[in-house]
């Protein structure tokens, strides 16, 4: 359990230790304002107050950019630079690394999540008050966030583990999280049972239920899935170089 | 097995798909050993190295470390090891006193102790100037350096070193060397490496490995004694001859130092002069300087110059690793990178190191079979 914090604090570190982490943070949370304040009206033209236009564009930021980005390197660099050698010949378990960094990963995405808890609290308490906000769509929006970022991240690890380049990682990762959030879209425009499926699997329409409110166990346990299956593939990934 | 047995490995064996990086490999380090494991690149060296580290698995055989079998308790193994790997892959974003902190984290040394052992390895792997450095910005021989601190954080008795002087310049080899030196009076050390004066320098014993079979392993003196051959480089004109004779063609002169009576078999060395340069390889304990001469007076060839070479671990290298060379020249540093040609002619050259392994003791035979994988060289040359 230590030597896992260890490695999930290096990581986290790394990100500030090199400019990414403050990239990722500031230009996360202008465009998410830009997005949610000026796109097509955005917050204004809803006229309520409600953060939904946040959680409709945070995750899809999220899945569309920062993920990509912040897991791309965490298994392709080291394989890449031979770190992995050094950090796996420490007494550490397999397990322990990729539950490290995956921690580290998470983590600075949470930072971002959290840090777009700025936006409520300056609309709706200091130093404006839009009105009063209804606070049980909000709670349950940053649960789905969480339950989310935390798939997301785990599929960006899983990718990352499977590849050997940051480039094809983030490119892949960007691919697989965009389908699964707007395979929510595509069903939209078609009928029967694949429509259903894509539907099953969308991240958006799993999305939806936290926006509104509800927090339903069937998104919990997707979300949930998604992460487990994904760090059990990342940690076979790792166990591979063993054998092959 | 003993209590004193360090390192163990027996019949180790490791196959990337259809390339063998190793195959029964075998030997033992003992308390207190230098060792110096020796090869051409993609002899299975870091392969070997990799399996004690556990970072692979065999794909047959076994491996102990202090007793602990790699497959049984590869936590404990590593706990016991100090590793650098090839090239000394460091976190290069971050600062040298953070990364063996890091280190030192995870290897569960609280702080009074990290500080201690800091102390230690700054003073013997000469890092005072540069702990507050990023590794980004650290020359090569001071990440190798970084690299043997964190090896020797958790004081281990044994070290695992993978060509810690690879990429050096010559100033910094001979300060790692000495490193190594000054380490390895208490501990027990496993050095890979394909320069072989530094072997020389550091190590008492060394195991040699070809095509991922040991070839030789024993105390440096008996290594050098072990091969029986004696070289001669002869260097002859290339335009002139003695009073109007013609000078010889490379062919011409090659044939005819392998005709003298003694001799192994020659080969052409590069020159930018205008003249032939020919190794001669003689039998052991052999002097051929009398007929090479008798014989360039006789034809009538101008000499320049005969050179007879002491035996040196170098030359040994190279004839135990014969095969190897020819093969492996251009090939990747990785065991992976072994084409399906490596294969087929394989077989052929097992064989060859069976019978050197098997002929170890009896070094009359030994000579019989030098001259026999000789022919199988010199064939595979043309």
């Amino acid at each position: 359990m230590n030597t896992l914090l260890t490695i999930a604090r290096r990581e986290f570190r790394a990100y500030f230790d090199s400019p990414l982490a403050y990239v990722v943070i500031c230009l996360s949370l202008f465009v998410l304002g830009l997005l949610v304040f000026m796109y097509q009206g955005g917050y204004w033209q809803i006229d309520r107050a409600t953060l939904q236009p946040l959680f409709e564009w945070v995750p899809a930021g999220l899945a569309i950019l920062v993920v990509p980005v912040v897991t791309m390197r965490l298994m392709a660099e080291e394989r890449r630079s031979g770190t992995i050698e050094m950090l796996i010949t420490l007494p550490v378990k397999d397990s322990d690394v990729i539950m490290g960094k995956y921690l580290g990963a998470l983590g600075l995405v949470l930072t971002v999540v959290l840090a777009s808890l700025a936006y409520p609290i300056m609309m709706f308490k200091f130093p404006w008050n839009l009105g009063p906000l209804d606070m049980g769509p909000v709670l349950s929006g940053y649960v789905g966030l969480l339950l989310y970022s935390a798939a997301a991240v785990a599929v960006g690890l899983l990718v990352s583990s499977l590849s050997e380049s940051q480039a094809v990682s983030f490119f892949i990762t960007f691919m697989v999280l965009g389908a699964f959030w707007f395979s929510g879209n595509v069903a939209d425009q078609m009928q029967g049972t694949f429509a259903n499926v894509l539907h099953y699997v969308s991240f958006q329409s799993r999305m939806t239920g936290f926006m509104r409110g509800l927090i339903d166990t069937r998104d919990v346990v997707f979300f949930l899935s998604i992460t487990v299956l994904a760090l059990v593939v990342s940690f076979r990934a790792l166990e591979r170089r063993k054998w092959a | 097995m003993t209590a004193d047995v360090m390192i163990q490995a027996s019949d180790l064996s490791k196959r990337f798909g259809s390339v063998r990086a190793l195959d029964k490999v075998s030997f033992e380090v003992k308390k207190g050993e230098v060792v110096g494991f020796l090869g051409p690149n993609g002899a299975g060296k870091s392969t070997t190295m990799r399996i004690l580290t556990c970072f692979l698995a065999p794909t047959s055989g076994t491996a102990k470390v202090r007793g602990v079998d790699v497959f049984d308790d590869p936590l404990e193994v590593r706990r016991n090891l100090g590793y650098l790997p090839q090239r000394a892959p460091l976190y290069t974003d971050m600062v040298v006193r953070d990364y063996l902190k890091f280190v030192a984290d995870v290897r569960g040394l609280d702080a009074a102790a990290f500080r201690k052992a800091l102390e230690s390895i700054i003073e013997v792997c000469g890092l005072a100037q540069a702990l507050d450095k990023d590794i980004s910005a650290l020359s090569h021989g001071f990440r190798q350096r970084v690299g043997l601190g964190q090896a020797l954080l958790h004081n281990p008795q044994i070290l695992v070193l993978d060509e810690p002087t690879a990429d050096l310049d010559p100033n910094e080899k001979a300060e790692v060397i000495r490193y190594i030196k000054e380490i390895g009076k208490d501990r027990t050390v496993l050095l890979s490496t394909h320069n072989l004066s530094e072997v020389e320098d550091a190590c008492a014993r060394a195991i040699i490995v070809s095509k991922g079979k040991v070839v030789a392993d024993g105390p440096l003196e008996e290594i050098r004694a072990k091969t029986g051959s004696v070289r001669y480089v002869v260097t002859v004109d290339e335009k002139l001859g003695l009073a109007g004779k013609s000078a010889p063609k490379v062919a011409e002169l090659r044939q005819a130092l392998d005709a003298i009576k003694g001799a192994l078999r020659s080969r052409e060395l590069p020159t930018d002069e205008k003249v032939h340069k020919v190794e001669l390889t003689g039998a052991k304990d052999s002097d051929l300087r009398a007929e090479i001469f008798q014989l360039m007076v006789a034809q009538g060839w101008l000499m320049l110059e005969l050179r007879r070479d002491a035996q040196s671990l170098d030359a040994v290298f190279r004839d135990l690793t014969r095969g190897d060379e020819a093969l492996d020249r251009g090939h990747a540093l990785e065991e992976d990178a072994a084409g399906d040609e490596d294969d087929e002619q394989s077989d052929e050259d097992d064989e060859q190191s069976d019978e050197d392994e098997d002929d170890e003791e009896s070094s009359d035979d030994s000579d019989a079979d030098d001259e026999a994988s000789d022919e199988t060289a010199e064939k595979k040359d043309a």
